[in-house]
């Protein structure tokens, strides 16, 4: 042993620690198993503590003005308080007759059971069953009410894709998720925003723990947590643009027997969606408590998807749209110059492809061909950058990749490249498939929302902005949460002189080129382009695309309707009463309205 | 035949019969608390694993016995590095539970870097206070030894692991104390430590906050924190004088304690044997505690006496939190009971720990009887 020096003391005091410590746990576990002992065994033995949790309220989703658009009704659940006795058969039937069940259904959901927490009879019973419970609370031992807000959606089928809508957790979510707190039958948003922004709008459950004696009766309320409310999203949406936009294309699918469509409206300087349309749209409404079968039969037997959200979800060719990049690429990479005429004869003179119709409008430059989307002008544009410039000029404008919108689901694209043809076809490249790129034929495919995004960047000056559709989160209260501000994704690093001639070409578009009909005498001055996008399964896909005021752009469109036939006739239409909403214009009344008046 | 008869006299037999006890009654307990809701085939998993590295670990002491601990003294900086090296993969590679990264995986074995650091921790600290013993009369010659702890500290208290910082704290106030330490600056440093407070709680997660808050209140969080400490208490409470006999908890078997087969193994202790048991259980941990001051008063050298102070203060600390939390008077932490919560790293951590205290007992020159 080393010597007795002058620390050896603490060590003592260290082990007088030890027996303190030791004590005071012995004698604490005196006090919980003999003193209060009795207390204890009659909580653990008779009577148990359960836990009767009230559902926090999802946040509310209100427009860009503070309108609301998603919110929630007052929800009561009937459940039955699982108990180490059976529940009274009396009890069953009584409350089988109130909630106008048959009694099996309740045992059926007894034995189903497991744990500890309430066993959920009957979702969103009305005010009179809640009351006549509440008042013979004692005849009806063991049945609890929770609160459980539901969602309401109060604008049914509109803006559907964008809001997304809400179910009960699946067992594999929560197998994934529990550690970030979801417990079994908690609400989770499965689609649209209610899915991206879950864990802001959810809030945090609350609810009473009380003691009860064998028969149910709560006998003490133990402990008692408000519920926290989930975070409101204020988004970038425009109420009453979003519900123009949606007539505006309802009107048209009926008025040319078509069925699907996606319609996008953005403010080109900030990435703000202002309105999202896809058609066919479903009822949120109908997943809230569950979707019946019958209901989901119909929705998944529509041929046209209505669960799709097609505005950033549907790939489509972009027909002659696609000309915005071709004809950017072609003056950046130095090919031709805007004075530079050439000869349209009706078909090009290496590959006998042409203009629909084989018009022929004779020596051209690129502000006709841009106005009249003249094919033979960019199929020669197409020659002349090659495949590698179109892929390279395609992905600058951000084709080909996600744009980053907060909605979940959406599609990549598809930019047409030597790679992608070896890896899909193993074969190599041909002149004639560059040609169908150069006009948005072929392998090409972007989403309505990408659509949108090239016709921004060419509004915004070049500029790419991230598509956003919150714009605020904040509490219930009022608190700030996050603020979403415009996020610059990129520029186009192409001269201004440029980008302001492709301008000017696609303002010559609604003058006097294949928009011109349709806005002849619109009072605001906007740049479009139409595009009809050929497909192999049926009629061909109508684009339009459009930004405006021209001089000072802060709304694009784009607008696509799934086998519409010509875009001037199928899309167009639809871009010129959203941008009529957008920009507040009173359309002229029809003739035929007149005459009635 | 003396020689032999020497050594085994110096073996601590108290020790090793005090430590062998609770590791009995883990088994037992871990099988009470997981049998009923693990399935058929695998019932005593649990059990079985427990069990088994119990024996490798009893195998490995037998081996350590013939190992000479000063050694260690010469490897502290290299353990120390490695520490950091360990708790660092699990901050890159780590797996998440629960809202914190614990663990790393090695093939089948789950390992949990945070339980091994405390013993190293232990070990390196005491080959760098050993020549400062006498001389921390201020703050610039504690400052070195107290940076030395800051490092792994917080890599742990960043995983995040409040418990097991905690513990690190009491390990270096423990070391310190018997390397005595300026007992002034002692108080002044847990002055500045109280008034440091409201800005440590800026660090801490939500559910960190939550869980003290829910010590103070248990109100605060009755559905969550609240909830486990009540029925805890109600588990621990029910058992009174005798229990309810083993595998015959209603708490614990019906799942209305949480982590009972870890972190709250305590109250199936409590429930099923009683204050007996409970009782009985904690004066084993104050032999072995015991043991270990009596072996820090006995160690041969300084180096030895502050290894057996590092590790008492160890599981004295680990024993007040632990058993503290299941019955209501020490915050949720999170931390095992040593020997008897389920886990392989807690395990061979405090076997291991245990071993040291047996080896440093071996070499003790003088017999103290």
């Amino acid at each position: 042993m080393i010597e007795d020096d002058e620390y050896y003391g603490r060590i003592k005091v260290l082990g007088w620690c030890m027996i303190f410590v030791v004590a005071v746990l012995i004698a604490r576990a005196g006090h919980l198993q003999v003193y209060d002992g009795e207390k204890y065994a009659k909580l653990a033995d008779g009577n148990r503590i359960r836990i009767i949790p009230t559902m926090a309220p999802r946040g509310t989703f209100y427009d860009r003005f503070g309108t609301p658009l998603v919110v929630n009704r007052p929800g009561f659940t009937v459940s039955l308080l699982p108990l180490i006795a059976p529940v009274s058969e009396d009890v069953i039937i009584k409350l089988a007759n109130l909630l106008k069940i048959k009694p099996e259904e309740i045992h059926k959901k007894i034995d189903a059971h497991v744990g500890f927490d309430p066993i959920r009879i009957k979702t969103d019973v009305t005010q009179d069953i809640v009351t006549i419970l509440e008042e013979q609370k004692d005849s009806y031992p063991g049945v609890v009410i929770e609160v459980q807000p539901a969602r309401n959606y109060i604008l049914k089928e509109e803006g559907a894709h964008a809001f997304g809508y809400v179910s009960e957790i699946s067992d594999e979510e929560l197998e994934r998720r529990k550690s970030e707190g979801y417990k079994s039958g908690d609400i989770i948003g499965k689609f649209g925003l209610e899915k991206i922004y879950d864990a802001y709008l959810r809030g945090e459950g609350g609810g009473e723990q009380v003691e009860v004696d064998v028969s149910g009766k709560p006998v003490e309320i133990l402990g008692r947590k408000e519920p926290i409310p989930g975070a409101d999203l204020y988004l970038t949406i425009d109420k009453s643009l979003q519900e123009a936009t949606e007539q505006a294309v309802d009107a048209q699918l009926a008025a040319i027997n078509a069925h699907a469509a996606a319609a996008v409206v953005m403010n080109p300087q900030t990435g703000e969606v202002l309105a999202l349309v896809s058609r066919p749209a479903f009822d949120p409404n109908l997943f809230v408590g569950g979707i019946s079968s019958k209901n989901w039969n119909v929705i998944n037997s529509n041929p046209y998807h209505p669960m799709d959200n097609k505005a950033i979800t549907g790939e489509y060719p972009p027909g002659s749209t696609f000309k915005i990049v071709t004809g950017t690429a072609a003056l950046a990479e130095g090919r031709v110059t805007p004075e530079e005429k050439i000869l349209d004869v009706g078909h090009h003179w290496l590959i006998p492809k042409g203009n629909a119709g084989g018009e022929a409008l004779g020596w051209i430059n690129f502000l006709e061909a841009m106005a009249h989307s003249d094919n033979v002008y960019f199929y020669e544009m197409g020659n002349r950058l090659g495949i590698d410039l179109l892929e390279k000029n395609s992905r600058i404008f951000g084709l080909g990749e996600k744009t980053g919108i907060d909605l979940p689901y959406e599609s990549e694209g598809l930019v047409a490249s030597r790679a992608y043809k070896e890896k899909v076809f193993e074969e190599e490249w041909y002149l004639a498939e560059t040609f169908d790129a150069a006009i948005g034929q072929g392998f090409n495919l972007v989403t309505p929302l990408q659509a949108a995004m090239v016709m921004g960047e060419i509004a915004a000056n070049g500029k790419r902005y991230k598509p956003h559709l919150v714009n605020k989160i904040a509490s219930q209260d009022g608190k700030t949460i996050k603020v979403f501000e415009p996020e610059l994704l990129g520029e186009l690093p192409y001269a201004k002189s440029i980008i302001q001639l492709v301008q000017a070409g696609l303002h010559e578009v609604t003058k006097y080129g294949t928009a011109a009909g349709v806005f002849a005498g619109f009072p605001v001055e906007i740049a479009g382009k139409t595009g009809t996008a050929e497909n192999p399964h049926g009629r061909d896909h109508g684009w339009f695309v459009a930004y405006g005021p021209f001089d000072n752009p802060n709304v694009v469109v784009a607008v696509v309707v799934e086998q519409g036939g010509y875009g001037s006739q199928s899309a167009v239409p639809i871009g010129r009463k959203i941008l009529e909403a957008a920009f507040h214009i009173v359309p002229p009344q029809p003739a035929a309205q007149k005459a009635a008046q | 035949m003396s020689v032999n008869k020497r050594f085994l006299r110096r073996i601590d037999f108290t020790l090793i019969g005090a430590t062998a006890l609770i590791v009995i009654m883990s088994l037992i307990i871990i099988g009470s608390a997981t049998h009923v809701n693990t399935p058929g085939e695998e019932r005593y998993w649990f059990v079985q694993r427990q069990g088994m590295f119990a024996l490798i670990n009893a195998g490995l002491v037998f081996f350590l016995m013939n190992f000479d601990y000063k050694l260690l003294q010469r490897y502290g900086n290299k353990l120390y590095v490695f520490n950091l090296v360990m708790l660092l993969a699990v901050m890159l590679f780590g797996h998440t539970a629960l809202g914190a990264q614990r663990w790393i995986a090695i093939g089948p074995i789950h390992i949990q870097p945070s339980e091994f650091s405390k013993l190293i921790m232990i070990v390196s600290l005491a080959g760098i206070l050993e020549p400062r013993i006498g001389k921390l009369n201020n703050l610039k010659d504690l400052a070195p030894v107290a940076l030395y702890v800051a490092v792994p500290f917080l890599l742990v208290l960043k995983q995040p692991d409040l418990g097991t910082s905690l513990v690190f704290i009491a390990i270096f106030l423990g070391m310190v104390f018997v390397s005595g330490i300026n007992l002034k600056m002692l108080f002044g440093l847990f002055a500045a430590g109280t008034a440091l407070l409201p800005v440590m709680w800026q660090f801490l997660k939500e559910y960190q906050k939550n869980r003290i808050m829910v010590f103070i209140d248990p109100n605060v969080d009755p559905l969550g924190a609240g909830y486990h400490i009540i029925q805890s208490k109600i588990a621990i409470g029910s058992g009174m004088v005798f229990g309810k006999g083993l595998f015959e908890g209603t708490q614990s078997q019906l799942n209305f304690l949480p982590e009972n087969h870890t972190d709250f193994i305590f109250a199936v202790v409590g429930e099923e044997l009683g204050f007996v048991g409970a009782a009985f259980l904690l004066v084993l941990y104050l032999v072995v505690l015991w043991r270990g001051v009596e072996i820090a008063k006995g160690a041969s050298d300084m180096f030895g006496r502050l290894l057996a102070v590092g590790i008492t203060s160890m599981l004295g600390f680990h024993v007040l939190v632990n058993v503290g939390m299941t019955m209501g008077i020490m915050p949720v932490t999170g931390i095992p009971l040593p020997l008897m919560s389920y886990g392989v790293s807690s395990l061979t951590t405090n076997i291991m720990a245990v071993a040291v205290l047996l080896n440093i007992n071996l070499k003790r020159q003088k017999l103290v009887f």
